[in-house]
């Protein structure tokens, strides 16, 4: 079960969010609960959950988990299912940022596979990745920008290292990630090539279910299945108009 | 140098307002309860305080506070460890039952025992009854727990502390551990040497985070008691445990 976080602050004002560590909305806590239900009513009980380390994730497995009553499961956290790491963009505002650099600059920075956008300026305080000097910081690397191909090599070694073993034991594994790091293991469990991956939405909080074949882990139905098709669809056209 | 543990209960729960005998009965937080959690945190941070791994036990209310704390906290990321051995006591056939009208219908001293005392757990609770967890999932695979005194509880309690805990603090790490008045009682309990009249006395108020520095040598507490994050309203908190079932 793959589940982007509902709608965050930065989803809602339209603004590059990456690394930065921002809280849901009013309407991405309610997501969250619906994603519980959503898993309660199909009878989907995650036996273990894994989570990037940022808020938005987080809040939202702990609040689905919750409503299905699974809130007690194992609890597994990675830099490594962070979102995309924005680089400079983090922090500024999709519309102004597509109309300053135009429709194609916009559309590559957002959702090519190659290109990255230019890096986090080394004094910015939009990146919480802490002093690595400091034995409370959180247990990440110093990251100045990403193209969705980077989010790639740096998920599968998780995917491959902590949640396939899980999946191996038989468990439901519910990943409470983001937009870009659910696509990037979409891009290799779905084996997308680099131009169409360009074109995979993820919505927000609806529970994506894959059933994998237990010799190869190839998905018995490509693309997998929404708990919610309808609702899907609809964020995914929604997404359509992003910074429009 | 000294180790540092934090010990969290759970923030007010519907069954702590409503007085009822909650036990292993997974209940939500109460709005009270979710404030008091958010507090906790801020407690932690104005403190300087930074948990670097939570252990919780496998019922909601403290898995919540454990959640909204460190997310006030901004350690909302850190690993978590669950385990049942943290769970508050079971409170046998109790479990469900209003505290005011047991202690009408069994008097005070019965009343006292079966709450405070160290060795008298309450009558069993009878399988497959709506307060039971017999067959609850996340106790699957391990023996029914029918009821427990508080020193069943430090007699299951330790093994986890000993196997999960000290190893976290021996890495010189935060150790937050969010859970009940009973589970932390024991801890307490065995931290502080407290004999088995003794503890009878000791209440845990909700929602307020009580600091242990730990020798790291011993693990004996540097101040015995430790020290709470906010001390005043502890204190107001204690009293009104200690009112309960009046």
């Amino acid at each position: 079960m793959l589940l982007r976080h509902g709608q965050s602050e930065g989803n809602a004002e339209g603004i590059f969010t990456g690394w930065r560590d921002v809280p849901l909305t009013e309407l991405g806590l309610v997501q969250a609960r619906r994603a519980g239900e959503l898993l309660l009513a199909a009878g989907l009980l995650p036996d273990v959950v894994h989570t990037s380390l940022r808020r938005r994730a987080i809040t939202t497995a702990n609040i689905a988990l919750d409503v299905a009553d699974r809130h007690w499961i194992p609890v597994k956290r990675s830099w490594r299912l962070n979102e995309r790491h924005y680089g400079a963009l983090q922090g500024k505002d999709k519309k102004q940022v597509r109309e300053q650099y135009g429709d194609d600059v916009f559309r590559a920075w957002r959702r090519s596979y190659e290109v990255a956008p230019p890096e986090l300026e080394a004094e910015a305080d939009t990146d919480p990745a802490g002093d690595p000097a400091d034995p409370h910081a959180r247990p990440e690397p110093h990251v100045l920008t990403e193209a969705l191909r980077d989010v790639v090599a740096r998920a599968l070694p998780y995917w491959t290292d902590q949640i396939v073993p899980d999946l191996r034991t038989g468990e439901v594994v519910l990943v409470a990630a983001h937009g870009n790091s659910i696509r990037a293991l979409l891009k290799y469990i779905d084996r997308i090539d680099d131009q169409a991956i360009a074109g995979l939405e993820i919505p927000n909080g609806i529970p994506l279910r894959y059933d994998l074949d237990e010799a190869t882990l190839e998905p018995v139905v490509r693309g997998g299945s929404y708990l919610d098709p309808r609702a899907a669809a609809e964020a995914v056209a929604a997404a359509a108009f992003i910074g429009r | 140098m000294t180790y540092t543990l934090v010990l969290l209960r759970h923030g007010e729960s519907d069954w702590n307002a409503k007085n009822l005998f909650t036990g292993w009965v997974d209940v939500a937080l109460s709005e009270k309860g979710l404030a008091e959690a958010a507090r906790g945190g801020e407690l932690l941070t104005a403190a300087g305080v930074t948990p670097d791994v939570v252990h919780t036990s496998l019922l909601r209310r403290a898995i919540t506070s454990a959640n909204l704390a460190l997310d006030a906290a901004d350690r909302h990321w850190i690993p978590v460890k669950r385990s049942w051995r943290l769970n508050e006591r079971h409170y046998g056939a109790l479990q469900g039952k209003d505290k005011k009208q047991i202690r009408q219908e069994y008097g005070d001293e019965q009343f006292m025992l079966w709450r405070r005392s160290y060795d008298v757990p309450p009558p069993a609770i009878e399988l497959g009854s709506e307060f039971s967890q017999d067959t609850d999932p996340r106790y699957a695979g391990q023996p029914p727990v029918l009821a427990e005194c508080l020193k069943d509880v430090l007699e299951r309690t330790l093994p986890y502390w000993h196997s999960d805990i000290v190893p976290d603090l021996q890495a010189g790490k935060t150790v937050l551990v969010a859970a009940h008045g009973n589970s932390i009682r024991a801890i307490v309990k065995y931290l502080d040497g407290i004999d088995d009249e003794t503890i009878a006395g000791i209440n845990i108020p909700t929602g307020i985070p009580l600091l242990y520095e730990l020798d790291e040598q011993t693990l004996a507490p540097v101040t015995k008691g430790g020290t709470y994050l906010d001390p005043d309203a502890a204190a107001e908190a204690i009293k009104a445990v200690a009112n309960q079932g009046r």
